[in-house]
């Protein structure tokens, strides 16, 4: 390598070292920010990521591999990344005054932030094991220490170690992963796994235990059973516009890479662990939806609707090593990640809108299902934004969720598994439970609860609600532009 | 496997110890004569003519001592302690070459245990580092809090000044190409000594070795005054002669250390042709040294730890890092200079 | 490559033997009487108060951390100072970059006092 390769390769990857350059800077400048001023760290870091978001639109459709290989951008990667960018910026928007009434306003808050979403725009463009890893570790180290940012609560504390303990234990075991394959295959390139599997002369009973130990490493960060048990209490514990952010990026990324890994290179395993990745998606499905019924505490039930809606992306990747049906898995998957971080956000700031400290007139925090009552007639923008979102969530139209799950069903049929598209739909009606019991208490019971008047918030909650359904209008177009953004081997 | 090598191995790493003990020896000795004469008085001068055996009998002294072991002092750890911090002191120098190669009996004999490693500095910097464990089991072991506070504060001034002296063995790598240290004494055979190359580097590597192995002006964590002894207060006998002799064996390691980086190890004139002439060099600039970190001892006052910390974190790693990419930078731009 | 490390390993057991002498020495010969004023641990001559162990300052675990931040730093620097005159400007960039980001996590530590008071 030259100095004139380094550059060049620096200048392919533009956006991710545009924005790591600026998290840096950043970091520095916020040392000479006084306190009252932490705004302006807010504003320069969403600056940053607005930057970002232009550079990668404006090189999409160009599709490169960097760094000798271990970096593709390709339409994938472009499209996870506006779709990290874009919940950076709403994770911005809902943390800005949520920090400053919890008491927890630091200007790292916002590098931290940056940093992860480096991270997973890395992991999606990674096309080698090891970039995965670093990628993998740099978006989840930040996401360790946000999650304890509200470091007086002993809750926060608990969640950050938690999810510190068992992350850290999930990347041992995608790296004993990879050096299997590495073992099996004599390289950690994903084009290069696969060639050497399909040229015969592999171990393939390595290959295959690798393939399923980095099955546990990234399942554990998308939080599909049984490698979930973490996701209740961290989004419990970690302050909300955290878990918001956390909900979004950290599944979509580990999404990313399992797509990405398991697409490219291990379509020759497919006899093996498809069978394994219908009985995880079968799982998570039927335990996310059926627990949540008995969650009063929205934060925990919104954890565990993640942790189904995770079920239901990991259904599309079940029939990924068929050929035809390959392109339309990841296609569906990208479409139902875009769909799901709109609807997420929405629900999320509606829940950071209505969380309150203790003791502001109430004796309870603002997270328990009975202080939504009455939201329908004293807030109704926000209850309507919440109910969009419960709506997209159950797969009713006309939501981008609907559109969603109907593409993600379709790629299951396509690929022969009616049984898991039968398990999805009475999931998916077994949540409309305790989705609509929300919409229920807004509107249907009466109380005064105590919501909090930010604009940014108001904002976040009514642009993704809004984006929800106008973009279930603009649907195909969509879908077709994740199709264009399907994998291809360079 | 030939016996031949195992019993020049066997009788090299038996030179060593005995070579190290006696300087050991003689060194206290040294220190003390040197150090009272700079303080206009005598010195030991009772024990043998000129006060030479007064070494000898300290160690009587010490193996007759009563070993006090404290109550609920952890047993095993109380007397493992000083032998964990002696080990890295006493094997630290197998690494380094004491001369060329020499003719006797019929072999070819590399006068050094493994110069060749080729991760010769990699091994330094990993031995140095396990003496820390044998500082902070001290203090832990003796279930005394003076103790544990010296414990402890020793233990991290010495890694405060790792930092700076691993980054000051960079230097030497970057000219030399090489993690072996007997690569790195030919180099200097090729170049001219290193300390020319690299003044900062080697000042830099006589203060962090300074405080690495707690003399003054750095040797607050056991100075009498403070901490009572620090993290040997408990002990007493021979063990306590083990933590004295850690201490001097590394003054002499560390001597050896610097003369074989900065300046030219075992070469002098005519080494080539008679390769005994290599450890005589070698000893007169240990010598040298030695005698410089005495008259340090004789004539500084010490720091205070917290300006000792702050010197080590916002000085020392700093101008380490800086003398590292002037190092690379000279490269650079004098490649011929650099063979 | 590992008879490079064997003269070591005989280098290491003579030592440990030559401490356990030492060691052994002093148990054969030094005498033992062990009375209960002897025994407490020193305190300038006074009763000890409180506990022989309590909690260290914390400070003390930021410094460890942080060493081994900056030591796993140093320890990048050893192979590339090895290839380094092959690498050439490209090289020097390199490490300029890595010692750059690095150099922002030191300056942050610095002016959050975290090198301050010991």
């Amino acid at each position: 390598m030259s100095l004139n390769d380094l550059l060049v390769n620096l200048n392919l990857i533009m956006p991710i070292t545009i924005l790591t350059a600026w998290a840096c800077v950043l970091l520095l400048v916020d040392l000479f920010i006084p306190k009252e001023r932490k705004g302006i760290t807010a504003l320069l870091a969403a600056l940053g990521l607005l930057v970002a978001l232009a550079l990668v639109i404006s090189r999409a459709g160009v599709a490169t591999s960097a760094f000798n290989g271990m970096i593709m951008i390709d339409g994938f990667a472009t499209f996870m990344s506006v779709i990290f960018l874009f919940s950076g910026l709403a994770g911005i928007a809902v943390a800005y005054d949520y920090l400053i009434r919890s008491g927890i306003e630091r200007g790292e808050y916002y590098v931290l932030l940056l940093f992860s979403i480096v991270g997973m725009m890395l992991m999606a463009a990674a096309a080698d094991l090891i970039m995965v890893f670093l990628a993998l570790e740099l978006l989840s180290i930040p996401l360790y220490v946000l999650a304890g940012i509200a470091v007086p609560r002993p809750d926060s504390e608990e969640a950050a170690l938690k999810y510190f303990l068992l992350g850290a234990f999930a990347s041992g075991f995608f790296l004993y992963g990879t050096a299997l394959v590495y073992g099996a295959t004599g390289s950690t390139a994903l084009t290069e796994i696969v060639s050497a599997t399909t040229s015969g002369g592999v171990n393939l009973s390595f290959l295959v235990i690798g393939a399923g130990l980095i099955l546990v490493g990234l399942g554990f960060k998308v939080a599909v059973v049984p490698f979930h048990m973490w996701t209740p209490d961290v989004y419990q514990g970690a302050p909300s516009s955290v878990t918001a952010f956390m909900a979004v990026g950290a599944k979509a990324a580990g999404f990313a890479a399992l797509l990405r890994i398991f697409v490219l290179a291990f379509p020759p395993l497919a006899m093996d662990l498809t069978p394994v990745l219908w009985a995880l998606a079968a799982f998570t499905m039927i335990i996310g939806n059926v627990i949540a019924i008995a969650q009063r505490n929205i934060k925990r039930m919104l954890a565990y609707s993640s942790i189904a809606h995770a079920g239901y992306i990991m259904m599309a990747l079940v029939p990924y090593g068929q050929g035809n049906v390959a392109a339309d898995t990841v296609a569906s998957a990208l479409f139902y990640l875009l769909a799901y971080m709109l609807t997420s956000f929405a629900a999320w700031a509606v829940v950071i809108a209505l969380e309150h400290n203790m003791g502001e007139g109430r004796d309870t925090d603002g997270l328990s299902l009975e202080d939504y009552s009455g939201l329908g007639q004293k807030q109704p923008a926000l209850a309507a934004a919440m109910t969009v979102a419960m709506l997209s969530f159950i797969g009713i139209p006309p939501t981008l969720g609907f559109v969603g799950k109907f593409y993600l069903l379709r790629t299951v049929i396509e690929g022969g598994f009616p049984g898991l598209a039968l398990i999805g739909l009475l999931t998916s009606l077994v949540s409309a439970y305790y989705y609509l019991r929300v919409v229920v208490y807004m509107y249907m019971r009466d109380g005064e609860p105590v919501v909090r008047r930010e604009p940014w918030l108001y904002f976040t909650a009514l642009a993704t609600a809004v984006g929800v359904v106008v973009l279930s209008i603009f649907s195909e177009p969509l879908f077709n532009w994740a199709s264009q953004a399907v994998l291809k081997l360079i | 496997m030939e016996y031949g090598l195992i019993l020049e191995w066997i009788i090299k790493a038996v030179l060593m110890l005995l070579i190290l003990l006696i300087g050991f020896a003689y060194t206290t000795y040294l220190e003390r004569k040197v150090l009272a004469r700079m303080q206009v008085r005598y010195g030991p001068n009772r024990a043998g003519p000129k006060g030479l055996l007064q070494p000898v009998a300290d160690g009587v002294k010490l193996i007759f001592k009563e070993e006090l072991i404290p109550a609920k002092a952890d047993k095993l750890l109380f007397i493992l302690a000083p032998v964990i911090t002696v080990l890295p002191a006493l094997t630290i120098l197998a690494v380094v070459p004491f001369g060329g190669t020499v003719n006797l009996f019929g072999r070819e004999i590399t006068l050094s245990i493994a110069g060749d490693l080729n991760v010769g500095i990699l091994y330094l910097t990993a031995v140095t580092s396990i003496t820390v464990y044998g500082m902070v089991l001290a203090g832990w072991a003796s279930n005394n809090k003076y103790a544990m506070m010296g414990g402890i504060r020793a233990t991290a001034q010495v890694i405060s000044y790792e930092l700076a002296l691993g980054l000051a063995f960079i230097g030497p790598i970057l000219l030399a190409s090489s993690m072996s240290v007997n690569e790195i004494v030919n180099a200097q055979g090729r170049m001219g000594w290193f300390f020319i190359y690299q003044p900062i580097g080697f000042i830099i590597f006589l203060i962090a070795t300074l405080a690495e192995i707690n003399r003054v002006p750095f040797d607050m964590p056991e100075a009498e005054q403070e901490l009572v002894a620090g993290y040997h207060t408990e002990y007493s006998g021979m063990k306590f002669a083990l933590f004295m002799m850690t201490e001097y064996i590394k003054m002499i390691v560390v001597a050896v250390l610097a003369a074989t980086f900065f300046l030219g190890g075992y070469l002098g004139p005519f080494v080539d042709q008679v390769p005994w002439l290599g450890p005589v060099y070698l000893f007169i600039k240990v010598f040298i040294l030695v005698f410089g970190i005495i008259w340090v001892r004789a004539t500084w006052p010490r720091f205070r730890y917290d300006r000792l910390m702050a010197f080590g974190w916002k000085i020392m790693l700093p101008l380490a890092v800086l003398n590292v990419l002037l190092t690379g930078a000279f490269i650079i731009l004098f490649p011929g200079v650099i063979r | 490559m590992l008879l490079e490390y064997l003269p070591i390993a005989v280098l290491l057991i003579l030592a440990l033997l030559l401490a356990g002498i030492v060691i052994a020495l002093g148990h054969m010969f030094g005498p033992r009487h062990p009375t209960e004023r002897k025994s407490m641990p020193y305190e300038s001559g006074m009763r000890p108060i409180g506990p022989g162990t309590r909690r260290m300052p914390v400070h003390f675990y930021l410094v460890a951390v942080l060493f081994i931040l900056f030591d796993i730093e140093v320890m990048f620097f050893l192979p590339w100072a090895v290839i380094y005159k092959k690498l050439g400007v490209f090289g020097l960039v390199e490490m300029l970059i890595f010692i750059a980001i690095l150099g922002v996590g030191y300056v942050y530590v610095w002016k959050m006092g975290a090198l301050e008071w010991e």
